[in-house]
């Protein structure tokens, strides 16, 4: 980078003002930013109407096992935009403008999510008030493995919370270290973990079901928009992640320790796979680990081939979340 | 004799490890989607083939 310097104090001092270089408008996650600006879409421009004909048609216990993971979706997008706040937070702490500027679309894209559930949910089914969804809500704590070997923890609603708020404490240390080290245990979780590898089985699923039934367009249609924009997402937080490792190579164990804290809820199904039986169980679970070996080549560690071994394993089969209540 | 750069990018599905190779960006994308949905009946994100793919050397 051109460095600019200057004898004048208050010249030096208007220099911190701007942050635009021609190195950051270069730069990868410059190129996010400009991508999510160029890919804005809008969930109240789709056409819900078919959606709407479809949904009385389809028998009742897999309407109910769909809203098992729309509704997680919802409640997942809502819990994902608040969680952003650290990260923020985390990008001005470290001096860098190119990942707030990304971090903006980020923030919007998630709202946006949440609002496209909003509009499905409010126009297909007819429900949005809290106390409308919140039967339908699946519980993964409740969920027990068989085993015992596995424990199994609420990963969006309270793992991500608790690490985000140790975000928040180490930025107000001010210790350069102490942040990016709390900020790489969040990025993990979030970006990782959350978004990288748990949930995109599960895109997948509510595309191949919509597929398989020859029904809801317009809910495979705003499935396929969020997963387009997640993939910006994940890859600006397993970059980030890739570029703390590079300064701080010793700190790699720090990504597997996050992964092994929510360790059974990677290994388990997710809750939709037995509810539709057209669905090839082993595919998503073939899937996962494609997912979790993109992570680790994206931030630079190895893969935990034990973790791997685990996922394909097919006695290892128990369904994360049940049914509220 | 001229090295010109391909984009490289290996699949990693469980025994898969497909080494797809193609002239620029655009192209690898078509090319590994395309790998994805035929070899393991899924789909690989456009960020994600970017994120993982490496310039290699080619001898035209």
């Amino acid at each position: 980078m051109a460095q600019v310097t200057t004898s004048r104090p208050e010249e030096a001092d208007n220099l911190k003002k701007f942050h635009f270089t021609r190195e950051m408008m270069r730069g990868d996650v410059y190129r996010k930013y400009e991508k999510a600006i160029n890919a804005i879409w809008n969930p109240r421009e789709f056409d819900y109407s078919r959606d709407i004909e479809d949904w009385p048609g389809i028998p009742k216990e897999r309407r109910e096992a769909l809203l098992g993971l729309t509704v997680r979706f919802f409640a997942g997008e809502q819990a994902v935009a608040e969680n952003l706040v650290p990260m923020l937070e985390a990008a001005w702490a470290l001096g860098r403008f190119d990942w707030l500027m990304y971090l903006s679309t980020f923030m919007m894209e998630e709202c946006k999510h949440a609002e496209f559930f909003a509009q499905w949910h409010e126009r297909v089914p007819r429900i949005l008030e809290p106390d409308e969804l919140a039967p339908y809500f699946l519980e993964r704590e409740k969920t027990v493995d068989p085993t015992g070997r596995f424990e199994l923890k609420e990963v969006v609603h309270e793992g991500l919370p608790r690490y985000a708020r140790e975000v928040t404490a180490a930025v107000q240390t001010q210790d350069r270290e102490t942040i990016e080290r709390a900020f790489l245990r969040f990025l993990t979780l979030y970006n990782a973990h959350v978004e990288g590898v748990l949930t995109m089985p599960s895109y997948e699923i509510v595309v191949d079901t919509c597929t398989a039934w020859d029904a809801l367009p317009a809910l495979k249609q705003g499935y396929r928009r969020i997963m387009s924009d997640e993939g910006r997402h994940i890859t600006f937080g397993t970059s980030a992640v890739r570029e703390i490792l590079t300064d701080n190579p010793e700190w790699e164990q720090v990504v597997h320790d996050v992964f092994n804290e929510f360790r059974g809820t990677i290994v388990g199904l997710v809750e939709y796979q037995k509810a539709v039986p057209e669905l090839d169980l082993q595919k998503y679970q073939v899937g996962k680990v494609r997912h979790y070996r993109n992570r680790c080549r994206e931030m630079g560690v190895t893969a935990d081939d034990t973790l791997i071994e685990e996922i394909l394993d097919p006695s290892i089969d128990f369904v994360v979340g049940v049914t509220a209540g | 004799m001229t090295v010109t750069k391909r984009k490289q990018f290996v699949c990693l599905a469980a025994g898969c490890d497909q080494v797809i190779e193609a002239d620029g960006d655009e192209e690898l994308i078509e090319a590994v989607q395309a790998h994805v949905a035929e070899a393991h009946d899924s789909f690989e994100l456009d960020e994600f083939i970017l994120a993982g793919a490496t310039e290699v050397d080619s001898e035209p």
